[in-house]
């Protein structure tokens, strides 16, 4: 009889499903949640860009405005910190644009960065590097 | 005996070794579409697709930049646009350390033809204008590659245009009671073909209606949809006050929201004493 045989056989399959089921391990949802955040942080900059009101802002440290711009855009538990800085990386904001314990930013392994540049405004070529951080409250 | 004992090991071992090649055939192809489905989210597409999205809408940004300093300065710089790419090339670098982002521009020359404008638009480094005439308009345009060495990406291709177009559709002199007056329509658009809907009597800078006896330059606007009867568009109606003899031509300067300026000029006013 292949009793043995055929005991052998299974074994060798179960054991191959078994090393694929631990071997293909979803990405975890840390990265998944940072690539969301990113994607939405991007988007805003975006929708206020198109506007032409991101550049208004930035150009006229109108720093409320971009504040509040931030925080009616972004879903309420997500908190914020956004830095402008020339381009030769220089910070030009201040007081600083932000929204939310500040403390979750060191203690979460999850903070999403969007890099966003300005060329200029009106008639004028003067770049802005905008570093805009995202984390889940 | 011993050659049915014989061929009969030899099916257990088949049935061993076929088990064993099942194996490495589940295993082979789990780690390929393993492989090809996880790629995606390994090599974190969505940061190289925000980069593309933000230095293509700041490229474009530059163009209304350039073309808003080409048309807004006295002595305008030609070079205007190069000078600007030149330099966003080596700030959008700087702007992404560690990408290896690269920039490439291709700026239009020669003529083009768009918005059905007669004869068509003639390009010089990316700029073209054509002022003091009824129709005036300015455009600027180019093409932009964009390469992401980090991510392997190369010759990603869009072109930019901007464009603002003034038409001074009708100017008729109102002489009727001891109220003269002249009635200027306009209509304003921009690239692809969409009216200007937005613009405040700030946005005219200056109305000049030169008559007889001097220029005449209070203005007050309103703005409305003209019915298909009429100019079947958005119409800015510009009422100059004043205007105490005959006109002989009419000058509108227009800047817009994003600082571009253009100059229409005509000579055609009919006169409406009603």
């Amino acid at each position: 009889m292949r009793v043995v045989e055929s005991i052998m056989a299974a074994l060798i399959v179960i054991s191959a499903v078994t090393f694929l089921y631990f071997f293909a391990s979803t990405p975890s949802s840390q990265a998944h949640d940072t690539s969301e955040l990113e994607k939405i942080g991007h988007n805003i900059l975006h929708d206020v860009d198109e506007q032409r009101l991101l550049a208004r802002y930035v150009y006229r440290s109108e720093w409320a405005n971009i504040t509040s711009a931030l925080v009616v855009s972004l879903p309420t538990n997500v908190y914020f910190n956004l830095s402008i800085y020339d381009i030769n990386h220089n910070p030009i904001n201040h007081p600083l644009i932000q929204y939310g314990d500040q403390q979750v930013f060191s203690s979460s392994a999850a903070v999403a960065s969007v890099t966003y540049i300005l060329p200029g405004y009106k008639t004028s070529y003067n770049p802005r590097i905008l570093v805009l951080k995202l984390v889940n409250g | 005996m011993d050659k049915m004992r014989l061929a009969r090991e030899r099916k257990g071992q088949f049935i061993i070794i076929a088990a064993m090649l099942l194996s490495i055939m589940i295993v082979s192809v789990s780690t390929v579409i393993y492989g090809t489905v996880t790629y995606y989210r390994q090599e974190r597409w969505e940061e190289y697709v925000t980069i593309v999205d933000s230095v293509k809408t700041a490229s474009s940004n530059l163009l209304q930049i350039g073309l808003a300093n080409y048309t807004q300065t006295p002595n305008p710089n030609p070079n205007v646009l190069k000078d600007y790419f030149n330099q966003w090339i080596r700030d959008v670098r700087s702007a992404y350390p560690g990408y290896g982002v690269d920039l490439d521009y291709d700026l239009a020359n020669g003529n083009r033809s768009a918005y059905g404008i007669i004869p068509p638009m003639n390009y010089s480094l990316g700029l073209t204008r054509r002022w003091n005439q009824s129709t005036s308009y300015v455009a600027s345009n180019a093409t932009v590659s964009i390469n992401i060495a980090s991510a392997g990406l190369t010759g990603y291709n869009f072109s930019s245009h901007v464009f603002l177009r003034m038409s001074i559709r009708d100017a008729k002199w109102y002489t009727g009671s001891g109220n003269w007056y002249v009635l200027i329509y306009v209509s304003v658009d921009k690239e692809g073909l969409e009216p200007v809907i937005s613009l405040q009597a700030s946005n005219f800078p200056s109305v000049k209606v030169k008559h007889l006896s001097g220029v005449a330059q209070r203005f007050t606007i309103k703005r409305y949809y003209s019915p298909p009867s009429a100019y079947n568009r958005f119409i800015y109606e510009i009422k100059v006050t004043s205007v105490t003899s005959t006109p002989s031509s009419i000058e509108v300067t227009l800047l817009d929201n994003r600082g571009i300026k253009t100059v229409s000029y005509t000579t055609s006013i009919t006169q409406d004493g009603s």
